[in-house]
């Protein structure tokens, strides 16, 4: 799958776990953090991202501190998807 | 005012199954968490847990229980209930009397049940023997029935503070006329509900919790019942009276769902509210039985608020290390064990500890101590930021 | 105890813009909510809650705003949020107990709904929740009254909130609570088979010490535990010579009858207890059975006495005066929790 699709798929899959009203894939952009003042998530939907990679891409995140790192935008999600994906 | 007095204890917990076996397993500092041997779940054989090694048939002969649709929540429950009301030797007229309460906490209810519950809720035929079992209330409703419990009955959901506040409820219920006595405690059983939710927030301990140590990594559920029997001290003539209930407060930390906040507001709120309704000084506890359940969050936040509490800390340990986290029961169950401690004179280690957290520094008690002391003050603080802290005193 | 302010989302027409004399039609023996739009609720708060909790915190907040102060948060409800409590139950089977995304399970517990309250209003005071099935609200009311006497100056909010899922429907109607066959919440009483139709809804009240400008007083509660139906009528004359003068009238009995003919004994042997100076109202038609039914009819009541007027299809029997100052309420759950509450101007 191209990036840019991914990304699309991506955001869309963010949006549905986390249930964001209101909000469109455009709304997120690539390099805004997801987490404090950027997107405004907390440690509850850092695990529902861990949970989404699993589902959706059987990526495995044993340790939830690496997992800040990954999740730190769409960007490093999907370089880590791209590198690590299983299906 | 007459002061609230407990003359009757019960408990059934993964260190014994009476008040007198759980004394001896204190004073020798066991550890009751294992793998599961009872209960099925993907992790029995993984993690470890607080589990009592009966099985529900054997509760059910035991307590002469023969009608379907009765739930493990529901006979640890009576168990506890049963030792609690014998050891008080309430009559049976006082029992039956519109005067009585019953007060009982849980957060499971019936859902120790999960694929019975999933049956149920989701099939469009015959419904399980425990259709009307699932809910917290079942089990107060199960009790209320057994004992023929006429005053006010209810049940408390406050997560893991669930049973202080039951606690707290039943003392106001007597100290405004609305009971002359009380039977009220708290329960849980283990869960495919409760094991999966507290894995799914990534708190859940590979081993052995170790509260309040740098490295801890968790908690460990458990699961049993404490009972306990409130009296106003002017009725009390000629029983034993192992305690005064003389301090209580609830305050919530409202920051996060499922965290508490960094400074601790809602621990800090409920410990001073809880001495301030107790008029005692901070200086006057001799031994603080902590909520301590080992993870990230709650005892270094706990660890903060006593050192804002106390100018310097009491002995403090947590009982999780033995029992695990017992949620709807664990208030009822460490109040149990705060008033055998107060009435020995004596006060029991937490396990597992090696490394105090930096932030604090505080070690809690390590070895088992005769300890003379008048005031112990006992933690619970649950999801939502419901925070509650009770204070026992000697007669 | 005085209400001060509140608010009811129901299956009616009770949230704003109130008509009492409006009658929605219940679909498939259930009538569902008519939800608002929560303009109060950070949409990053809302997107997590279910729909006890984004109900309850609903009706909480606009009564909060317009409070100087709320020294407590005290809530009923027998399940809470059922609806993500099931959720996470399905995947902790299709997912046979693997990684589980949390947030159903920290909204299902039922102690959400006053947290919440808690956490959106940074309200550190009292706070807690009650879950004694159908007295869960009962419980609420009797936690604030003592509050109320132990401090004098207190503000409350105090609340009681259920929802309908089709899970919980699916159960209780297992359980035989809800009808075989399909009816509508206007022939409700006229049917004589076992079991009514499923309600849900939130109610909402300020609570406190102070006569001055207040809406209705809660002056007395009783709750009860028997199934005999003697027991009840007997424990309704006790309540009623401890709690009202010989001198004054009860206006309106206003029952929790629900159709169930398997409970309507006890609505017969307590309205016989009355003559023809009481008139007899009923409100299940209306928002449906559920737990925390009984916190609809409070409102109910306090409504009924500021208007002076009881909409015709509340009535049962009607009695020879228009005075409208004192209220008895009885509500029955399941013929084994019972509650009696005294609503006066």
């Amino acid at each position: 799958m191209e990036r840019e699709e991914l990304k699309l798929q991506l955001k869309n899959h963010i949006i549905k776990y986390l249930n964001l009203l209101e909000m469109t894939p455009d709304d997120i952009k690539d390099d805004q953090p997801l987490f404090g003042d950027g997107l405004g998530l907390d440690s509850i939907d850092s695990i529902e991202l861990i949970v989404l990679l699993e589902r959706e891409y059987g990526i495995k995140i044993q340790d939830p501190k690496d997992g800040r790192k990954i999740l730190a935008d769409i960007n490093s999600m999907l370089d880590y998807i791209q590198e690590h994906r299983a299906k | 005012m007459s002061r609230i007095v407990i003359t009757g204890i019960g408990v059934i917990s993964a260190l014994g199954e009476f008040a007198e076996t759980n004394h001896t397993a204190l004073v020798k500092a066991e550890c009751g968490l294992s793998s599961l041997q009872l209960f099925k779940t993907i992790y029995s054989e993984t993690l470890k847990f607080g589990e009592i090694k009966i099985e529900n048939e054997q509760l059910k002969n035991r307590l002469g229980i023969k009608n379907k649709g009765i739930t493990r929540t529901s006979l640890l429950a009576l168990h506890a209930l049963n030792e609690a009301v014998n050891d008080s030797k309430l009559k049976e007229v006082q029992i039956k009397s519109y005067d009585t309460a019953l007060i009982v906490a849980n957060t499971v209810g019936g859902m120790c049940l999960t694929d019975e519950l999933f049956q149920d809720a989701n099939s469009k035929d015959n419904g399980s023997e425990y259709v009307s079992s699932y809910d917290c209330g079942s089990t107060t409703l199960f009790l209320q029935n057994q004992l023929g419990v006429k005053g006010v009955c209810n049940t408390i959901n406050t997560a893991c503070s669930s049973s202080a506040n039951a606690l707290m409820f039943a003392a106001r219920l007597i100290n405004n006329g609305y009971a002359n006595r009380a039977i009220v405690g708290g329960v849980d059983s283990l869960a495919k509900f409760t094991i999966n939710g507290f894995n799914s927030l990534g708190i859940l301990a590979p081993q052995n919790c170790k509260p309040f140590d740098k490295n801890r990594n968790g908690l460990n559920l458990g699961e049993g019942s404490g009972f306990i029997v409130m009296e106003k001290e002017s009725d009390v003539i000629d029983k034993k009276i192992y305690a005064v209930l003389s301090g209580y407060f609830n305050s919530n930390d409202a920051f996060h769902p499922s965290a508490l906040s960094d400074n601790g507001d809602g621990p800090f709120l409920a410990m001073k509210g809880a001495l301030k309704t107790a008029n005692l000084s901070p200086f006057q506890i001799g031994y603080v039985n902590t909520h301590g359940t080992g993870t990230e969050n709650n005892d270094e936040v706990e660890g903060k608020a006593l050192k804002r509490i106390f100018e310097t800390v009491p002995p403090f340990a947590s009982t999780k290390s033995k029992i695990g986290h017992c949620l709807g029961g664990a208030a009822a169950i460490e109040s149990v064990f705060s008033i055998i401690a107060l009435n020995n004179q004596e006060i029991y280690p937490s396990l597992n500890f090696i490394t105090p957290i930096e932030s604090t520094g505080l070690i809690p008690l390590l070895e088992y101590k005769n300890h003379s002391f008048d005031h112990i003050m006992t933690n619970s603080f649950g999801f939502g930021g419901n925070c509650s802290s009770l204070i026992f005193s000697k007669k | 105890m005085y209400i001060h302010k509140s608010t009811c989302i129901s299956p009616q027409q009770t949230y704003s813009d109130v008509d009492l004399e409006k009658l929605n039609i219940s679909v498939n023996n259930m009538l569902n909510v008519v939800e608002p739009k929560y303009d109060d609720i950070p949409l990053n708060v809302l997107r997590r809650m279910g729909k006890a909790v984004r109900m309850g915190v609903g009706a909480a907040l606009p009564l909060i705003k317009d409070s100087k102060n709320i020294d407590g948060i005290i809530i009923g409800t027998a399940n809470g949020g059922m609806e993500d409590c099931i959720k996470f139950l399905n995947q902790i089977v299709q997912f046979e107990e693997g990684r589980l995304t949390p947030t159903n399970f920290v909204q299902s517990t039922p102690n959400a709904i006053a947290a919440q309250i808690g956490i959106t209003n940074q309200n550190k005071c009292y706070n807690i929740t009650h879950v004694h099935r159908g007295l869960a609200f009962e419980n609420a009311l009797i936690d604030a009254q003592m509050l109320l006497r132990e401090n004098l100056e207190f503000n409350l909010l105090v609340g009681g909130v259920d929802e309908i899922s089709s899970y919980n429907y699916n159960i209780e109607n297992l359980g035989g609570w809800f009808k075989d066959e399909e009816i509508d919440n206007t022939k409700l009483y006229k049917n004589e088979t076992k079991g009514t139709i499923a309600g849900e809804g939130v109610t909402m009240f300020v609570v406190n010490n102070c006569k001055e400008n207040s809406i209705a007083n809660i002056s007395a509660i009783k709750t009860l535990h028997t199934n005999n139906t003697e027991e009840v009528a007997e424990q309704l004359k006790l309540f009623i010579e401890k709690n009202i003068s010989p001198d004054k009238n009860i206006d309106l009995f206003l029952t929790g009858e629900n159709g169930d003919n398997r409970l309507q004994n006890y609505y017969n042997v307590c309205e016989n207890i009355f003559d023809n100076n009481t008139s007899i109202a009923r409100f299940k038609h209306y928002c449906g059975e559920y737990p925390t039914a009984s916190a609809f009819s409070v409102w109910l009541a306090s409504k009924i006495l500021n208007n002076q007027i009881i909409p015709q299809h509340f009535i049962k029997c009607k009695s020879n005066s228009n005075k409208l100052e004192r209220i008895l309420i009885y509500n029955n759950y399941k013929g084994q929790q019972h509650s009696f509450m005294l609503i006066e101007k």
